[in-house]
């Protein structure tokens, strides 16, 4: 058997112009269906959510940057495993990526409140797609019921695939370039970068060690397997803070 | 024995014990647990065979090559073509969805085709002396816009109206300072991937009111005065000083001289939002014509299509001149606002509409017709402004459309009584003759010289994953950029106070459902019914974060909701762009915000 | 009291009766199939081995039950003689309609079963879990727990959930078991989705 990996990210802010391709490759990839009537920014779904962060000045002072933030894959006392009364939540010694199981879960959301990154949705809803849209769903992945939590997988389903790929081949290691998230194939600026951390001739693990190279809250110890980098320090300054200021800067 | 209530207890005791004993309520938890995993009434995917398909996507002008994985060749997922040499694989937010457009709830599922018709024969064959029939293109440069020309020559006193195109590409790949004003280079502009590919080798000045997502990611960004571009254009030629420029825009001296000097001294190349706007003509001043604005020669046409109707702007249109007015707004594209439409009609006109969605002209047409959706629909898609070379490429259908569609090139073309053919195919030929140019394959990635593939493989190639670029041959000056002068001032004092900045350009249409997750579920992107205020403004009208109130303009008004954010200037309104903003605001950018 | 205690035991004897005898009949809803297959027949004359029909495509994924199309290959006209034939010829082949066969291993959407990484990696024989169908001259009808969707070849053919130590059925129990003896352990999303 093949040694263990430890799948991460890399995400270079000063990239992301914040266009949401990586949020909408990744609800059509992992069957996230459309908002219902009456989601808002706090009940809907989006495993990966681009926020958009500021300097805390007035304009013309103001400086805008975009934050992709997804389940950053602790990997040192992962809280929503911790927290977990059904075991729902594992952590796969095998790839190192936090897994979440919607058929255990009893939707307690103990997890979201344990989850340092609000990187946990719950669903309020059951999902519901316009009529004949269905047929657009991905095989690859179960659509999920009401009142279960879930949350970015980093694209099971494609390691899925992968590993399906090697087998046919006759082979237990699959080939790097056949697993790319969805996010980070759909990265129009190339922002967004994925691989093994443990391999350091990876672009990953070389970016994770770069001097602007930052994690978020990286302070609570929970290790994070997602990567950030910005040359600004004030984008430095907020990934330390626990939340910004208030919700003026954040519109609606 | 006798039955009595003790004897009744003791059986059903019984009962309960002896049931504990067997399988039933153990198997019955089990299979409620189980029932509860597979929730009824949660659409289970189709399985099937994995395929990949290609096509390109037309929502916008870039076209990019697009793969689909297909589940029993039905597109569940849209990707990029990573080889590809324009688009580079990549996609914006709209593409990447766009297999959902054909079942949108909202899409226009059926129309008055036979009334239609029938007022349109009739109307063309008893209009009066000098009245016009006319046919509304929003995105020429197309095939099908060829056709609508030849139709318009074959009709008396036919008429082709287009948004006015540019005359010439734009080639970042030479620009080593790029100075945009309010151009959303990050944000739509051009082909995503052409941009981003050839970003890390300029430096972006970005000259605009508010720090939209190109400002956000410029090296520097020029808060400007709204309205008062042109004198920045001016510094910048030289025609006024710099001292002056920063007087009227608000932009420090330091930093225009930066510019200048900036444009100076390194091939550059200036961009303005309207690519006809008076403001490229910059560009002959900074000797970038012939360098980063260069002409693009059009892909060839069949030499039977040369009697053509040429293209005209809906400004050059008399009054009250068009007895019949056909608008293709099957693909979104450049909105020409209704005020601007409405003046020429004649009174009884009649004005079709072919379109999917119910939000553009749809709202004041008579007869809308259903059309086709990307990816239902095969259609060619012109150049966008960033691609130097012709192309040609076939966005071929991915799916049947799931309702049923009136095609509105062949329409047009039967109205006309054109020859039915397939206008795709006969250029494709004609390109074939000409014999120039290169075919490129997405399936194997390999680029053939058009000399070594014949006609019929040609067409195969275009149809299931290929594009025709012609040579780069030596660079040349576009014509027709126009000479730079100043005109129109900063708007002065006016009832309306605040200026209408446009932050989200819309292009309109059907966008996917999941567009949810931009929008509500995350304010990533703003909606079209919000608008944002500084904290000056809003205190001033007393309006709060989040509070309903009225956008009015010159021409109406609409309910928006609106948005405190100390990031937009006092004096200004952002606004997310679309039909219905369009209509509203027209050329007229000043508005007023009250409380509803 | 005997009066009592003859309620009592008849009250828990129906029960007893009711749960072993009556409830496992009740609890399956039982179909038969589209068309009557014989495996037996097309082994001998059209394919030996079960991947001539239930193949794997070019990328890993299984293809499963063959659709129309591979059956046409052959009888687009009887072949033999049987009213079967000529009826499946009928209803399906001519009017090139697809048969709604019921799987009988169909596991619930949230699985994730690879058959390739089960053939050609852990080298398991396709009778292992889906016993001699090849050899049988007839399909079995298909039997389904209407509660939870599940065909009772997933489940296994004894009813109690408990203390099963066979390996009849393809529950995760099933699957569990095996990957345990092997010590092929994964997470969740191992065989989840």
């Amino acid at each position: 058997m093949s040694a263990n990996k430890r799948y991460g990210m890399s995400i270079d802010i000063d990239k992301c112009n914040g266009c949401g391709a990586c949020m909408m490759a990744c609800a059509v990839e992992n069957n996230i269906p459309p908002a219902p009537e009456a989601a808002n920014d706090r009940r809907g779904v989006t495993w990966i959510r681009v926020y958009k962060v500021d300097n805390h000045l007035a304009y013309p002072e103001r400086r805008t940057a975009f934050v992709p933030v997804l389940c950053q894959q602790c990997g040192h006392d992962t809280p929503c495993v911790h927290v977990c009364p059904q075991q729902a939540v594992d952590v796969d010694p095998e790839t190192g990526i936090v897994g979440q199981m919607p058929e255990r879960c009893l939707g307690c959301r103990y997890c979201m409140v344990a989850c340092p990154y609000h990187a946990r949705y719950f669903n309020w809803w059951d999902p519901k797609w316009p009529a004949g849209m269905e047929k657009t769903l991905n095989p690859d992945v179960a659509p999920r019921m009401r009142g279960v939590v879930e949350k970015c997988n980093f694209c099971h389903g494609r390691w899925h695939a992968a590993q399906q790929k090697a087998a046919a081949a006759g082979q237990r290691e699959i080939d790097a370039a056949d697993y790319v998230p969805a996010c980070v194939e759909a990265c129009p600026t190339g922002a967004l970068r994925f691989g093994d951390l443990s391999d350091s001739s990876t672009e990953v693990a070389q970016d994770a060690q770069r001097p602007e190279s930052f994690r978020l809250l990286e302070k609570i110890g929970t290790e994070p397997k997602i990567h950030y980098r910005s040359r600004r320090d004030w984008v430095r300054e907020i990934a330390s803070a626990p939340r910004p200021e208030g919700k003026d800067g954040l519109r609606g | 024995m006798t039955t009595t209530r003790r004897n009744l207890l003791k059986f059903v005791g019984g009962g309960a014990a002896g049931a504990l004993l067997t399988p039933a309520p153990w198997r019955l938890i089990t299979d409620t647990a189980l029932w509860s995993e597979n929730w009824p009434g949660i659409p289970r995917p189709a399985r099937g065979e994995i395929r990949a398909r290609f096509t390109h996507c037309t929502l916008c002008p870039a076209g990019c090559a697009v793969r689909a994985r297909c589940v029993n060749g039905q597109p569940v997922s849209l990707a990029g073509v990573k080889p590809h040499p324009i688009s580079h694989g990549a996609l914006c937010p709209w593409g990447i969805a766009g297999h959902h457009l054909p079942y949108h709830p909202a899409r226009v599922r059926q129309g008055p085709v036979k009334e239609a018709l029938a007022a349109v024969s009739r109307a063309i064959t008893q209009r009066g002396a000098g009245e016009r029939v006319a046919v509304l293109d929003l995105r020429p440069g197309r095939t099908v816009s060829w056709t609508y020309r030849r139709a318009m020559a074959a009709i008396d006193d036919g008429l082709y109206l287009a948004p006015r195109q540019p005359a010439y590409a734009i080639d970042l790949t030479a620009a080593k300072t790029v100075v945009s004003f309010g151009a959303p280079l990050f944000d739509g502009w051009g082909t995503p991937g052409n941009v981003f590919a050839a970003r890390a080798n300029f430096r972006l000045v970005q000259i605009e009111p508010v720090e939209t997502r190109t400002a956000a990611l410029a090296d520097v960004w020029l808060p400007i005065r709204p309205g008062t571009e042109t004198a920045m254009a001016a510094a910048l030629a030289g025609e006024i000083t710099i001292a002056e420029a920063a007087r009227e825009t608000g932009v420090e001296e330091q930093a225009i001289s930066a510019v200048k000097e900036a444009i100076g001294n390194s091939p550059a190349v200036v961009l303005a939002a309207d690519p006809g706007s008076p403001l490229m003509s910059l560009n002959a001043k900074l000797r970038a014509l012939g360098r980063t604005v260069v002409a693009r020669r059009e892909s060839p046409v069949p030499d039977a299509w040369k009697k053509a109707a040429p293209s005209t702007e809906m400004a050059a249109v008399p009054d009250k001149a068009i007895r019949v007015l056909l608008i293709d707004e099957s693909l979104p594209g450049g909105y020409v606002p209704w005020q601007d439409i409405q003046p020429k009609l004649a009174p009884n006109a009649v004005v079709v509409v072919f379109s999917s969605s119910s939000e553009g002209y749809a709202r004041h047409a008579q007869y809308v017709l259903p059309a086709p959706v990307y990816p239902e629909m095969a259609e060619d898609i012109g150049p966008a402004i960033d691609t130097v070379a012709a192309v040609f490429r076939i966005a071929a259908p991915l799916i049947a459309p799931v309702v049923p569609v009136v095609n509105p090139g062949e329409l047009v073309a039967r109205i006309a009584g054109l020859p039915q053919t397939d206008p795709l195919r006969d250029r494709a030929d004609a390109i074939h003759k000409a014999g120039r140019g290169s075919l490129l394959s997405y399936a194997d990635g390999k680029s053939t010289s058009m000399k070594e593939v014949t006609a019929d493989d040609f067409w195969k190639t275009l149809n299931q994953g290929g594009c025709w670029m012609d040579d780069t041959g030596k660079k040349a000056a576009p014509a027709g950029l126009g000479k730079f002068g100043r005109s129109g001032t900063c708007p002065t004092a006016h009832d309306l106070p605040l200026a209408v900045v446009v932050a989200e350009a819309r292009r309109g249409g059907l966008e996917s459902p999941l567009m949810s997750k931009l929008e509500r579920e995350s304010n990533l992107r703003m909606t079209a019914n919000r608008v944002a205020l500084s904290p000056a403004d809003a205190r001033s009208n007393g309006i709060e974060n989040g509070g309903r109130c009225v956008l009015e303009t010159a021409c109406g008004r609409l309910s928006v909701v609106a948005m405190i954010d100390a990031g937009v200037p006092a004096g200004v309104v952002e606004v997310a762009g679309g039909p219905r903003m369009a209509d509203l605001c027209g050329a007229n950018q000043r508005a007023r915000v009250v409380r509803a | 009291m005997i009066g009592g205690k003859i309620a009592f035991a008849s009250g828990m004897l129906l029960a007893l009766a009711g749960g072993w005898l009556a409830f496992p009949r009740i609890l399956y809803q039982t179909r038969q199939q589209p068309v009557n297959f014989s495996h037996k027949v097309h082994a001998e004359k059209a394919g030996a081995k079960c991947e001539d029909c239930h193949s794997f495509r070019d990328d890993g994924t299984y293809a499963g039950i063959p659709t129309l199309d591979k059956c046409s290959g052959c009888h687009t006209a009887a072949m033999g003689t049987t009213a079967e034939e000529k009826n499946f010829i009928d209803q399906y082949v001519t009017p090139n309609r697809e048969p709604q066969w019921l799987s009988y291993a169909q596991q619930p959407e949230n699985v994730y079963f690879s058959h390739i990484a089960h053939v050609k990696l852990g080298h398991v024989k396709c009778e292992q879990c889906h016993g001699n169908e090849g050899g049988t001259g007839a399909l079995r009808p298909y039997q389904q727990d209407p509660i939870s969707g599940y065909s009772r070849d997933i489940w296994g053919r004894p009813v109690a959930p408990v203390g099963l130590r066979n390996e009849g059925g393809m529950k995760m129990d099933d699957c569990v078991n095996c990957h345990r003896r092997q010590g092929l352990e994964y997470s969740c999303l191992g065989c989840h989705k």
